[in-house]
């Protein structure tokens, strides 16, 4: 019986090197093995064509697979076509910011991404670390699922809050490990404490930095001896974590030794009524200060070495030594001027001090003294100062600079840190604002403005802001960036409520 | 009056990508002014860089399209744009059309009535009777040739060509010159065959011998049944022309759409299109040509998976019959439920078998079936709940959307089912179509 493979090695050689004669062709093609060509060439071809066909009849055959466990069904229901299609063009055009709203308004109201547009939910929210809260809190169980088959989607599925099983601890994924944590610190701190510190040696770099990062809510003195073994650990994350949270342990001797290097690289100089600040420069750390994170290298050249020095024994230093040791509360001291230039560097220790030791008072005073925003790497943003402050305090800000006709940078990033729903005076002094326009304020400054006016303005309410911004369009100088940005703008609200629409 | 449509049914409508992204930026409000819509037309000014807007309009039954720019596309960017705000529900209804669409659209309908058929003279029809019979003679002389090429290659051995990417582009170009382009364009496949990887020798004895087998089916024509020698004709490459097929009887249903692909590495681009009668249960497919992959202003090729049209099918000849020109339309595209599968995987092999004994040419077969996709090694596969299963053709896609729509759980499929297993084509997430 001559088969397809004996045909194939023939063909393959040459019949004129290898001769082939057939006599029976193998089933189905039996019966029909006395048809072939006399000729040696075609009679293969023929058997070939005979058998091909045979071959790719048969072709799928059934066969056996493991079925993969299906996911369970979903309680809350996905979002209806419309909102569907916004999603999807959202998702297609931009912008990314919009997309993070769209969707965590759709979570909380209840829905979740439609299965089809998940796949490309997950993928943008791989590269776009911005995203990942809003996508996960869309996934579902549906999503979950379907996240839980690549590893780069599980890292956007493990930004929602996740449920913790039994024996998530010792089995479980980091992010289940993260949350089984912080679950027990809240009812047995000590346990929780002494379950952390009895396996950390034989944690994995990376669970150490994640797993330190847990202390932070709740953080007590008892945890002190454990964050000052931190100090001495193998992995750059986990000794810089260390000492931000032991910096905020007031007691601490962490503390003490960033309080002894503080004190006398500032002073105050006093010649007649003016005051100002004079700093000494300190020395190259030494290896103690180096254990306590003080890093020798400036992140950039713009930054002196030793100036760098300066920030971060300002930033560590626990910020109550101010007051003391300069004799004025933290408004006064932002505001006085500081010698030969230094006055970035002193600011920017102070900055990110404040936000290591969350203390809204310096935010307060810091965001009052009016800096330039990000003037150099390293720099501690308004908006993350702000961040700090209580959300009414905020909006309050926010109002005062847009009152005062705003500074270019630092008005949007005050709106930016008013978490919806704004309040009337707030959305009243932006109106304002913009209705003043170039009268008062730059068109790119105002152009920057109107994205973040686009995202943050109500489109639940009786007025139609995007009517408003269109007619604005209309006024404003032809000539300037302003009508393409007052329109983007209009478009961006009229789309958030038609969304708004679907979603109730 | 139908449904609006949907965005992407609008963007597909787009002649090419560059077009659709700035049909996109004009698919606001903002520019426009005046527009409106009927069950059948949509209108509207955009302001352009102009003094006067410009005039878009859409007769959405072609759907056909107008504008007062300069721009040579079909459709415009305006027209897009107004589409798609139409298909976002920004477009007001209006009780009647603006005078300018109105004049448009009667003016279009009085140049259709006046393009009524002119009878051909007799000498046209001995002109083309010489023709064809000058083209027979040329494509049989080609087919004598094409098959000494092929013992030629199985004497010498395939080895020869092994990595070889344009070995039979020579015979090829003679195909071409021999009027045999359904030949060439085989043969131009098989080129690459020998650069193809593991196994290539027995997929290019494989399409030597269809190709054999249509030459002497070829030489044998006048004994064929008449089906069949209309299914080699059309692999040789015979052309048939849509005024012949749109002679033959209609096949009046309710054709559902189940699935498109666009080929776009072919001699020319095409777009693929499956129905199946509601009523009939015929499959059929629609082809669209285009040299530059613009599919946007044939009305053949903007059917959208997941409708339903009531229309009138022509079979082209040949067997099993699945190839048709689109007739007369009894109405609009609408939504359809998911169609339901009457095979299960095994029928569905058993009709593909049943398919290569009428045409052992033919490449693929539509399908539509009940399954989980499922990841097996590198590739994956189609799974009934008892584990029986067939690969999935995804050419280098991701299965992502399938799976999503999944959820592990079983799902109604379209697709291309061919001896290398099923290529998805669209999957039903509850009664709406999701293109894949």
């Amino acid at each position: 019986v001559t088969g397809y493979r004996e045909l194939v090695a023939a063909a393959t050689v040459g019949l004129a090197q290898r001769p082939l004669s057939i006599t029976v062709l193998p089933e189905p093609a039996t019966s029909h093995s006395a048809l072939l060509d006399t000729d040696p060439a075609a009679a293969v071809l023929d058997a070939a064509a005979l058998l091909d066909a045979a071959r790719r009849a048969s072709g799928p055959v059934p066969a056996s697979v493991q079925l993969p466990a299906p996911a369970d069904a979903d309680t809350a229901p996905e979002l209806r076509p419309v909102a569907a299609s916004i999603i999807a063009g959202v998702l297609r055009d931009g912008p990314a910011d919009l997309l993070a709203d769209l969707l965590a308004a759709a979570a909380r109201a209840g829905f979740r991404a439609p299965a089809p547009l998940v796949p490309a939910l997950l993928s943008v929210a791989v590269s776009s670390t911005a995203l990942r809260p809003a996508v996960a809190a869309t996934l579902g169980r549906r999503g979950s699922w379907l996240a839980a088959q690549q590893p780069d989607w599980l890292r956007v599925a493990d930004a929602a809050a996740v449920e913790p099983g039994e024996d998530a601890w010792e089995t479980g994924r980091l992010a289940e490990r993260r949350a089984w944590l912080a679950e027990l610190r809240r009812g047995e701190p000590d346990a929780a404490r002494e379950l952390l510190a009895a396996g950390w040696a034989r944690e994995a770099g990376e669970d150490r930095a994640e797993l330190i990062a847990v202390l932070a809510a709740g953080l007590s003195a008892a945890y002190e001896p454990f964050l000052e073994a931190a100090l001495d650990d193998r992995k750059a994350d986990v000794r810089r974590r260390a000492a931000a949270l032991l910096a905020r342990l007031p007691g601490s001797a962490y503390a003490a030794r960033a309080r002894a290097r503080g004190t006398g690289v500032l002073s105050v100089e006093r010649r007649g009524l003016r005051r100002r600040l004079v700093v000494t420069l300190p020395t190259e750390p030494d290896d103690a200060a180096k254990r306590d994170g003080l890093d020798p290298r400036p992140p950039d050249r713009r930054v002196g070495a030793k100036a760098w020095v300066l920030t971060q024994i300002i930033a560590a230093a626990p910020l109550e030594l101010w007051p003391e040791l300069l004799g004025d509360d933290p408004a006064g001291l932002v505001r006085l001027p500081v010698a030969d230039d230094f006055g970035t560097d002193v600011h920017a220790g102070w900055r990110t001090a404040a936000l290591r030791q969350r203390s809204a008072e310096w935010a307060r005073a810091l965001l009052h003294a009016g800096d330039a925003p990000q003037p150099r790497p390293g720099w501690s943003s308004d908006e993350a100062l702000a961040a700090l402050l209580p959300a009414d305090e905020r909006q309050t800000r926010a109002v005062q600079l847009l009152r005062d006709t705003g500074r270019p940078g630092v008005t949007e990033a005050a709106l930016q840190g008013c978490p919806p729903p704004w309040t009337r005076p707030l959305i009243t002094a932006l109106m304002g604002f913009l209705a003043r326009g170039v009268d008062t304020a730059q068109p790119g400054q105002i152009g920057a403005l109107l994205p973040v006016a686009a995202r943050g303005l109500p489109v639940d309410g009786p007025v139609d802001y995007a009517a408003e911004f269109r007619r604005l369009a209309d006024e404003a100088p032809q000539t300037t960036v302003l009508p393409t940005a007052y329109r983007r703008a209009a478009d961006i609200l009229d789309l958030r409520r038609r969304f708004h629409e679907e979603l109730h | 009056v139908s449904g609006r449509w949907s965005v992407d049914q609008v963007l597909a409508l787009a002649p090419d990508a560059a077009s659709a992204t700035t049909a996109r930026t004009l698919a606001t409000p903002s520019p426009w002014s005046g527009t409106g819509a009927t069950s059948d037309l949509v209108w509207g000014l955009c302001a352009g860089s102009g003094k006067s807007p410009y005039q878009a309009i859409v007769d959405l039954s072609g759907p056909a399209y107008k504008c007062s720019c300069p721009s040579r596309k079909l459709p415009c960017k305006h027209a897009l744009g107004l589409l798609l705000l139409w298909a976002m529900d920004a477009v007001p209804v209006a009780a009647e059309p603006a005078d300018y669409a109105e004049s448009w659209r009667r003016s279009r309908a009085e140049r259709a009535a006046a393009a009524a058929v002119k009878p051909r003279g007799e000498r046209d029809e001995q002109a083309a009777a010489k023709r064809a019979e000058q083209r027979a003679q040329r494509v049989e002389a080609g087919l004598v040739e094409l098959e000494r090429w092929l013992r030629d290659q199985v004497r010498s051995g395939m080895s020869a060509v092994s990595g070889s990417y344009r070995h039979a582009e020579p015979v090829a170009a003679r195909m071409v010159d021999a009027q045999a382009p359904g030949v060439a364009a085989q043969l131009r496949r098989l080129s690459t065959v020998p650069a193809s990887g593991d196994g290539w020798p027995e997929r290019l004895l494989g399409g030597y011998a269809r190709l054999h087998l249509l030459a002497r089916a070829h030489a044998q024509l006048d004994t064929l049944p008449p089906e069949l020698a209309a299914t080699v004709r059309s692999y040789v490459g015979f052309p048939v022309t849509r005024e012949s097929v749109l002679a033959e009887p209609a096949v009046t249903d309710d054709w559902l759409v189940l699935g498109v692909r666009d080929v776009l590495d072919g001699t020319i681009p095409s777009r693929r299109t499956y129905l199946r009668g509601r009523e009939t249960s015929r499959w059929a497919l629609l082809l669209a040509f285009d040299p530059q992959g613009m599919f946007g202003a044939n009305p053949d090729a903007v059917l959208r998976p997941g409708t339903l049209l009531r229309a009138d099918l022509h079979y082209y000849p040949g067997r099993p019959p699945l190839r048709v020109a689109l007739g007369f339309r009894h109405g609009e595209p609408v939504p359809a439920p998911a169609p339901e599968p009457t095979l299960d995987l095994t029928g569905q092999a058993d009709e593909w078998a049943a398919v290569l004994e009428l045409d052992p040419w033919a490449g693929d077969w539509p399908a539509v079936v009940r399954g989980i996709p499922v990841a097996d090694g590198a590739g994956w596969r189609f799974a009934e709940p008892d584990g029986a299963s067939v690969a999935l053709r995804l050419g280098g896609a991701d299965p992502w959307v399938l799976v999503a729509v999944s959820g592990g759980h079983e799902v109604i499929v379209a697709g291309e089912w061919s001896a290398e297993g099923l290529r998805p084509l669209a999957v039903w997430h509850g009664e709406a179509a999701v293109p894949l």
